[in-house]
């Protein structure tokens, strides 16, 4: 067999119903819509880091769930979530993205709690608390924020709005079969460790986190080899782990810095992504200088590894965002090691368990769009 | 009787009904999605001209109303066209818009596939042995192409009409210009947005009448042969033709006429043939070079056009100037006669996009001649047939 | 003749990134090249920098350009000079020009990519004009996808 007609091609794939994703998940409206109401309004999303909001009184807005959204921090430790729209227009209150708050009279407040210095904010009431939400799934960065003197700031940001689905990019982060895409993954990462030597683990509410890789960045000949005293305390200088929090935010660590992304919907083919580098507060003007470089390595705009990541989310959507493409496989099966697409399923099985529909056929349960299906080859 | 008020207004023309078109076919957003399912995904798109993929393994990528398509030549020296899509995680595979290459590999998990669909490599393929799925499962998906007068066509259809079929005898008229000795070649490609739906535009390449809006044409057409010598042929699914315009080129200040050495097979330099292809294809022969035009909808009020200019193969240099020249004169972003088209199709959006220009009338019947609308009625009568939608009326409910 | 010579250096090493030409580019810089890219973020209220290189490090990651996955199409700057200041006690000359960068792809289409200010310092020395520093300091501060080369 070579190529397939119509109606081959129209065929789901041979392999288990939790092993490929149907097209409609990323151009369906009323997808998305569900998205929105079932998943977005009910979730914990990372709002900001504590170091966004140095002292009483700061704020930073952000958009969830298609609400304008603002947190503050109140006194000391303590920070609120509201959603900034007041007035009878219902305006957004605050004028930029970050500044000194006045007053919050007026506004909706929502759940907000933080760990580690990460505020995260929920708009369901009925939600269960942040540390259930997460569970032990931020376990692997336990030794990184436990216990330490020292706390953590942002030293870098940036946004970026792709012209995809949301879940193009963020499985750019769960997937770790794409690595061959990357050439300073395959320079300095493939040949570091064994396959074996690599863990995914899936967590409740759909939570992923993945340890066990190394770096060799001596591999790639414009990085420089990373030194022990470098690294943040926790970690070695050659780490890298990250967990990919359910649905849409990432804690990323490369040995001597943090990178923590989120994805907010803006539609259904369009996305902003936003990124942030995390460094320790109060190190010395080298050691900060030494931690940006290496983030930029990898990261930001100028880094070599984040914009091929957003190409390949807007070539998936030059497919699936039209109905050319119709189903992508996520059958790799490595027992939770090496390339596992294991991230991949755990994400759609709890995306398919909050919208009541499976990944696989998401339009045939409730017969959305059935009209255009019979549309289609 | 003078102006109208809005009642007046509202009111289909005094016509029979296939002698108007109502505004919402060009602005109503289930006509367009009608028109998606029902025309494009069924009839034959033009894709590109076979000289465009001339050896083994020659590739041209092309999107098709958001399906994006790769045309490659075999080794057999077949053309054959594959969703341009990997079958893994559905990423574009290529992006280069043209090249020469034995494998095509998606940049995302390195797959890779030949020049005949099949799959040929997965890297670390033992990740799959718990599933099974194996290289055999997962070849590109394949689009029917066939090619006539050099003109290279695809279907999403697998069950349509053959080419052949479907085109009857449309395009007989150009078959000696076009494959006559050693046949066409592309010299000219340009593409551009245009802010109105795709029906405007196509219209631009059915209506005779329009000429009076170029002066281009005032000059060199209206006055070269008499009215009468025009014949308008109507062929089945919608197709047409036009033959017995001429062109006094001289008459346009800056141009000379054209040296009959330089016809193309079959013509004479001043002939001037031109048809449709339903639904967005238009092919035009100015004596010594061509004109082939692709309409391509992006959405109901965005239109993609693909402009080509041909020339012989193997033309000497100078031959090759001259039919360049002669066709940047009508033709390209700079000729005199294209942009006054687009322009009159971007006016028809203003007035039928939003909803202030109610029907246009398309009631010119001059027994096929002249500038008799035969044309672009019989556009339409496929149109309504299509879509189940009469284009008077399209909002009556689709036929089963 | 100095002003001139500055003006040229700034244009040549924006036409030298256009065609990229990394070669032609590196040779337009000083042995002590420092090449950053800084942007201001009102979220976090911070200066940063996106890129930080000197001439070995620029050297190496312009030559790992073509093994990567990047952006089709191509960009093109578009540079004013607006100041030359008068030689420094180092001998290097300041100049400050601004940038607008377009992005064709490989339809045809082009649209504004990015916009910001080159402060460039450049050395004088041996009769040769070298770019020793480049600020690039945009103000645009989403690239889309992102790039791999400097802007």
């Amino acid at each position: 067999m070579t190529a397939r007609n119509a109606q081959a091609w129209a065929n789901p794939p041979r392999v288990p119903p939790s092993h490929f994703v149907s097209g409609w998940v990323y151009r369906d409206p009323a997808i998305y819509d569900a998205e929105q109401a079932k998943i977005f309004r009910r979730v914990w999303r990372f709002a900001a880091h504590e170091s966004e909001m140095p002292e009483a009184g700061a704020y930073r807005t952000f958009v969830h769930a298609c609400e304008p959204m603002m947190v503050v921090r109140e006194t000391g430790d303590r920070f609120a979530g509201f959603i900034d729209r007041a007035g009878p227009a219902g305006a957004r209150l605050l004028p930029g993205p970050a500044g000194q708050c006045r007053s919050t009279r007026g506004l909706r407040p929502c759940r907000t709690a933080a760990k580690w210095g990460f505020v995260f904010v929920t708009l369901d009431p009925e939600a269960p608390d942040l540390d259930s939400y997460l569970g032990d799934a931020l376990d692997i960065f336990r030794d990184v924020f436990e216990g330490r003197e020292f706390s953590y700031e942002v030293f870098h940001f940036h946004q970026a709005i792709v012209e995809a689905n949301w879940k193009a990019w963020q499985e750019t982060i769960l997937d770790l079969y794409h690595e061959f895409m990357h050439v300073v993954l395959r320079r300095t990462q493939m040949p570091a460790t064994a396959m074996t030597a690599r863990s995914l683990r899936q967590h409740r509410n759909g939570h992923v986190s993945i340890g066990g890789l190394r770096a060799l960045y001596g591999n790639y000949q414009a990085y420089r080899v990373r030194s022990e005293g470098e690294a943040l305390p926790g970690l070695t200088p050659d780490d890298a782990r990250f967990t990919p929090l359910f649905p849409d935010t990432t804690i990323i660590a490369r040995g001597t810095v943090l990178r923590v992304d989120t994805v907010t919907p803006l539609g259904p083919h369009r996305t902003l992504v936003e990124s942030r580098g995390l460094g320790i507060k109060g190190e010395s003007p080298a050691d900060r200088r030494m931690r940006i470089r290496h983030h930029n390595d990898y990261w930001g705009p100028l880094g070599r590894n984040v914009p091929e990541d957003a190409y390949a989310a807007e070539a998936c959507e030059r497919a699936f965002g039209r109905g050319a493409a119709l189903f992508q496989t996520i059958a790799r099966d490595e027992d939770g090691r090496g390339q596992d697409d294991c991230g991949l399923r755990a994400f759609y099985a709890e995306w398919s368990r909050r919208l009541g529909r499976p990944a696989c056929a998401p339009t045939n349960a409730d017969a959305i769009s059935r009209g255009e299906q019979e549309g289609k080859p | 009787m003078s102006a109208r008020a809005a009642e007046a207004w509202s009111k289909p023309p005094a016509v029979p009904e296939t002698h108007y078109v109502s505004g919402l076919v060009y602005s109503d957003e289930s006509v367009f999605a009608d028109e998606k399912r029902r025309i494009f995904d069924r009839t034959w798109h033009l894709a590109c001209h076979e000289s465009e993929v001339p050896e083994p393994y020659d590739f041209r990528t092309v999107d098709y109303v958001g399906t994006p398509l790769l045309v490659v030549r075999g080794a057999d020296r077949r053309i054959r066209t594959f969703f341009n899509v990997c079958p893994h995680r559905g990423a574009k595979i290529v992006h280069e818009l043209s090249g020469n290459t034995k494998r095509f590999t998606c940049f995302y998990h390195l797959w890779s596939f030949d020049a005949v669909g099949a799959c040929t490599d997965i890297p670390r393929q033992e990740g799959y042995q718990t599933v099974g799925l194996k290289k055999d499962d997962v070849g590109l998906r394949e689009v029917r192409t066939e090619i006539h007068v050099g003109l290279v066509f695809v279907n999403l259809d697998d069950q349509a009409t053959p080419l052949g079929q479907y085109l009857g005898k449309a395009l007989d008229a150009f078959e000696g210009p076009m494959t006559a000795g050693k046949g066409l070649e592309v010299f000219h490609y340009n593409r551009a947005i245009i802010q109105s739906n795709w029906k405007a535009w196509q219209e631009t390449n059915l209506d005779v009448y329009h000429e009076f809006m170029h002066v281009l044409l005032r000059r060199t057409q209206m006055t070269a042969a008499p009215l009468e010598d025009r014949k308008v042929t109507v062929h089945p699914n919608g197709h047409t033709s036009i033959a017995g315009l001429r062109a006094k080129y001289e008459y346009y200040k800056g141009m000379q006429s054209r040296d009959d050495r330089l016809a193309l097979p079959t013509l004479r330099a001043d002939d001037f043939i031109f048809g449709t292809v339903f639904p967005h294809v238009a092919v035009l022969a100015r004596g010594t070079t061509m004109r082939i035009d692709v309409v391509t909808p992006l959405d109901a009020h965005r239109t993609l056009i693909e402009w080509r200019g041909l020339g012989v193969r193997g033309d000497s240099a100078e031959d090759r100037q001259a039919r360049v020249r002669h066709h940047n004169q009508y033709w390209g972003p700079f000729g005199r006669n294209v942009p006054e088209d687009a322009y009159a199709a971007e006016a028809a959006e203003m007035g039928f996009g939003r909803g202030a220009a109610r029907f246009q009338v398309i009631a010119r019947d001059e027994g096929g001649s002249g500038q008799d609308d035969g044309m672009l009625r019989a556009f339409y009568g496929e149109w309504s047939r299509r879509t189940g939608r009469p284009a008077a009326n399209p909002s009556n409910a689709p036929m089963a | 003749m100095t002003e001139q010579n500055v003006r040229e250096l700034v244009y040549r090493s924006c036409l030298a990134l256009d065609r990229e030409d990394f070669d032609g580019f590196l040779a337009l810089c000083d042995p002590a090249l420092h090449y950053v890219v800084t942007a201001y973020s009102p979220e976090i209220r911070k200066e940063m920098t996106w890129m930080e290189q000197d001439l070995a490090g620029m050297k190496a990651l312009l030559a790992m350009v073509p093994q990567h996955l990047r952006r089709t199409g191509s960009l093109h700057r578009h540079v004013s000079v607006y100041q030359v200041e008068a030689p420094a006690s180092d001998g290097t000359i300041g100049a400050l020009s601004s940038f607008l960068v377009t992005h064709t792809a490989l339809d045809g289409g082009s649209r504004l990519f990015a916009v910001g200010h080159y402060h460039d310092r450049i050395a004088a020395t041996g009769g040769r004009h070298l770019l020793k520093t480049r600020r690039a300091h945009l103000e645009t501060r989403d690239l889309g996808i992102g790039l791999h080369i400097p802007i």
